[in-house]
């Protein structure tokens, strides 16, 4: 006990020097018997009034309170220089990121944010990275800026450290984050919604439909209702848990919104602390207006997209028949789609209102889901009301879809969904040192490595021709596969010559001469494309080596850009 | 849940040499698998290049480990790029390499096109070096040649036209997006510019402009390759385009102004002094020679064994 008061005793005496160390051991019994405060809860109260006897309190710094600024703040540059317990800190940051929430706290609605920051902020890319919580709902926090945080503590949860912004924390920007905060009560333009967040949207319900989620581990069901909500910059699904009784075409504010990413798309979550309430405004754009705008094309179609709505002309059909679990025989038609976008695959689980025989067709599909297979997107439709064939296509007649391209730009491709009929050019950076003749096996057609399939063992395979390359446009990169037609026409040679000319060079020297004549030049592949995490991959139907008139192209860079 | 997630492949920049060169900033990510970048003057965040050239110099070196490392040196319109095929680089880059440093030796001359990762080193002074490791290479044509310089001096104007407008912009994301600054310029420009501050660009603009006079020419090593840049090189620089008696006089201002430099009250010591000369271009074997005779003739003194001062 005494020890223990001699540590808080000494550290007042540290503070203040000249204070008597019994007067100070009395204050803290003081307050320990008289109002039962122990004294690592009174440290600061006997620090005040041993510094204001001795004339020793600090000048308050700014419009901090007396109370906070009573202990010194201790400047630190670094998040290594810090202790789990260590208060009153002072820190120059780089904050990162900043997410504001409405949290329950105590039964009150509170709006903190939480986000990541990093220390050394003036050194490039050299920082640590905290997480930090904001309970004093600063304004002046934004992602990008450089600011001193003065009178933060230290937060030690399971080993992780993080950092505290109290309301009587102080902060000073030095300098201006590259975005405003966005004030999660004040309404944002539905296009502007990309990352998850909390969000304030005002929109007209476009569609709505009630809907029940199967708990994974089977306790259950839940009440949902799906739909979509637009404005005159765009579309966004919302999913609500609570009940939604807004017809479709009203207007309405979503206040406090999460914004839940599911597949890449993002998602308005209407929750139990988000405001629904119906908006006045007789100038907002009409359901039909907005109608326009939800019609998607093919080449904007994602995986995760629900109640898409679009015009595609139907290329070909097929209906296959499988077993459903009960044994019962079920039928599902596939087929290809076409938009002067793109193609697409789509599936539908009712009989179509057209059959073969009728193709091609135009076909405007609605509430369609949208499902991914190796990354090309499949409209779903489950029911026959959801397709109405139109006796004309909105495009031009003329435009022959079957064997329609569309020419995309590379860095376009790498960004965006997995397309099928695109071309696209880039400089040849790699050639793979597999290409070549490869085999494959012969019953899942994947690579032998070492003469055997991971899957299906040791086997002689099937020989084929492929080359494995990567385009580069200067910004993104793709990884571009040629197939055995592809690789004959661009290398203008028979499988026969290929194998010939590797037997008597070997792979190295039939690698390096693909080098020689294609390495940094530019190179037109026409395909599909499967992007996913690992990047994008373009498998090439058919690839043209581009020759560039360097004479042309000088000349057109001096006029371009003024070079005499 | 992927915990360490790769970062997709880096793009290549088309690249003259003295962009490349004249670089001094880098990046490096905290991650195991982030990758590294250098960040040229007009904002170009380089992780690898494509670059090409005439093939000025292949030599092996013996390193310290007992293995060999070939050193190279890539001669475009705008200067040289360094380069350095080692245990570390594929099989066929490394067999590749063995059989041009043969044929430069018999003296064929060659145009090389490169794909290469950016490397930098940072001596004890602070100086950064450039220099490029290749992943793929191969002999190329002139009319090769004449492309790769031809985007080579497109990609190059459109980082200078974006690094001019950056100049005059609150350096944020969004000020720099909403110029037209093309999206994969941005993160460099704004670590570039308080880094370098305010340079003149005319050296790149002449470089373009002879880049774009040898498409036009149809005639590859038209003339004389430019004088090198000021920039210490941090390789052999015998590149044999300048006459002995200059690299000698070069050799020489270069030792005494180490020792100037380097003197802390006793003297240099004779390994320091020669391998900082290496840094600067100048072989082991020349410096050594050159500092016996800067004490024969009297303008350095050895006040004890193996240390030099200036008298």
């Amino acid at each position: 006990m005494t020890s223990d008061m001699d540590v808080h005793v000494q550290q007042v005496i540290s503070q203040v020097p000249g204070a008597d160390p019994k007067k100070v051991e009395e204050a803290f019994i003081r307050y320990e018997k008289d109002f039962l405060v122990p004294p690592e809860d009174a440290f600061r109260s006997v620090l005040r009034r041993f510094q204001s006897d001795l004339g020793e309190v600090k000048p308050a710094s700014g419009g901090a309170s007396p109370a906070s600024s009573a202990l010194p703040n201790r400047k630190v540059n670094r998040f290594s220089e810090l202790k789990g317990d260590d208060r009153n800190i002072e820190i120059e940051v780089k904050i990162t990121t900043h997410n504001p929430r409405i949290q329950m706290i105590r039964g009150e609605e509170k709006q903190i944010a939480f986000g990541t920051l990093e220390d050394l902020p003036w050194a490039e890319g050299e920082g640590d990275r905290w997480e930090y919580k904001d309970w004093g709902q600063n304004q002046n926090l934004s992602p990008g800026a450089i600011v001193r945080l003065e009178g933060v503590s230290v937060n030690e949860y399971q080993g992780k450290m993080s950092l505290n912004i109290n309301q009587s924390s102080r902060i000073v920007v030095l300098q201006e984050g590259s975005r405003d905060v966005v004030n999660p009560s004040e309404p944002v333009s539905i296009s502007t919604i990309k990352d998850e967040g909390m969000v304030t949207v005002v929109g007209r319900v476009l569609a709505s439909r009630e809907d029940v989620i199967h708990r994974k581990d089977g306790s259950g069901t839940l009440d949902v209702v799906r739909g979509r909500i637009g404005d005159d910059s765009g579309v966004i699904g919302f999913l609500s848990w609570e009940p939604f009784t807004h017809e479709v075409g009203s207007l309405i504010k979503i206040q406090h919104a999460q914004v839940r990413s599911f597949r890449n798309t993002p998602e308005l979550n209407i929750g139990r602390s988000t405001k629904v309430e119906v908006y006045r405004d007789t100038s907002f754009a009409s359901l039909d207006d907005l109608s326009l705008l939800t019609v998607s094309k093919i080449e904007d179609l994602t995986d995760g997209n629900r109640d898409v709505e679009c015009v595609v002309e139907v290329q070909n059909i097929l209906v296959r028949t499988f077993n459903k679990e009960g044994g019962e025989e079920g039928k599902v038609w596939s087929g290809e789609i076409a938009d002067p976008t793109g193609r697409c695959r789509m599936s539908s689980w009712q009989e179509p209102p057209f059959t073969e025989s009728d193709l091609p067709v135009i076909v405007k599909i609605t509430g369609a889901r949208v499902r991914a297979w190796q990354g090309i997107p499949d409209i779903t439709v489950d029911t026959a009301e959801q397709m109405e064939i139109l006796s004309s296509p909105p495009w031009e007649k003329e435009l022959d879809l079957s064997e329609n391209v569309v020419d995309v730009q590379l860095n376009a491709l790498t960004s965006g969904a997995s397309r099928v009929g695109i071309s696209t050019t880039g400089t040849v950076v790699s050639i793979r040192d597999d290409s070549g003749i490869i085999r494959r096996c012969t019953e899942c057609k994947r690579v032998l490595r070492d003469g055997a399939c991971a899957t299906h063992g040791e086997q002689d395979g099937v020989e084929d021709v492929r080359l494995r390359m990567v385009l580069d446009d200067g910004s993104a990169t793709l990884s571009l596969i040629v197939n055995r037609d592809a690789c004959l026409g661009l290398l203008n040679s028979t499988e026969d010559e290929i194998k010939d000319r590797i037997s008597a060079d070997g792979q190295v020297v039939f690698v390096q001469s693909l080098r020689e004549r294609m390495l940094g030049r530019n190179l037109t592949a026409v395909g599909r494309t499967i992007v996913d995490e690992q990047g994008a991959m373009l498998l090439a139907e058919s690839c043209v080596l581009e020759e560039v008139d360097t004479v042309l192209l000088a000349a057109e860079l001096r006029q371009h850009w003024g070079v005499a | 849940m992927v915990i360490t997630r790769r970062s997709p492949r880096q793009p290549a920049w088309h690249m003259l040499a003295s962009e490349f060169g004249e670089s001094s900033l880098h990046e490096k990510g905290s991650g195991e698998f982030d990758p590294s970048f250098v960040i040229t003057k007009l904002g170009a965040k380089v992780n690898r290049l494509i670059v090409a050239g005439l093939i000025e110099r292949l030599e092996p070196r013996e390193t310290a480990n007992g293995s060999t490392l070939y050193q190279g040196q890539l001669r475009d319109p705008s200067g040289l790029h360094y380069f350095s095929v080692g245990d570390y680089a594929t099989e066929t880059m490394r067999e590749m390499v063995i059989d041009l440093a043969a044929r430069i030796e018999s003296g064929e001359s060659l145009m090389l096109l490169m794909v290469a990762k950016a490397r930098w080193f940072q001596n004890e002074e602070g100086s950064v070096y450039t220099s490029l490791r290749p992943e793929e290479a191969c002999i190329i044509s002139p009319s090769v040649y004449r492309e790769w310089l031809a985007k080579a001096c497109e990609q190059t104007l459109i980082r200078l036209d974006a690094q001019q407008k950056a100049a005059s912009l609150e350096s944020n994301r969004a000020s720099l997006a909403e110029a037209g600054i093309p999206e994969h310029l941005i993160d460099g420009l704004i670590l570039a510019k308080p880094h370098y501050g305010e340079f003149d660009s005319e050296m790149y603009r002449f470089n373009i402009m002879q880049a774009l006079d040898i498409i036009e020419n149809k005639d590859v090593i038209r003339e004389k390759p430019p004088a090198k840049a000021e920039t210490v090189e941090p390789e052999s620089a015998n590149s044999g385009d300048s006459g002995a008696s200059s690299d000698e006089s070069d050799l020489k201002q270069t030792l005494l102004e180490l020792i100037d430099a380097l003197d802390q009250g006793e003297g240099v010591d004779f390994d320091t002094l020669l391998s900082n000369a290496a840094a600067r271009g100048h072989e082991r074997d020349d410096a050594e020679a050159m500092l016996d005779e800067l004490s024969d003739g009297g303008e350095v003194h050895e006040p004890r064994f193996g240390w030099f001062k200036r008298t």
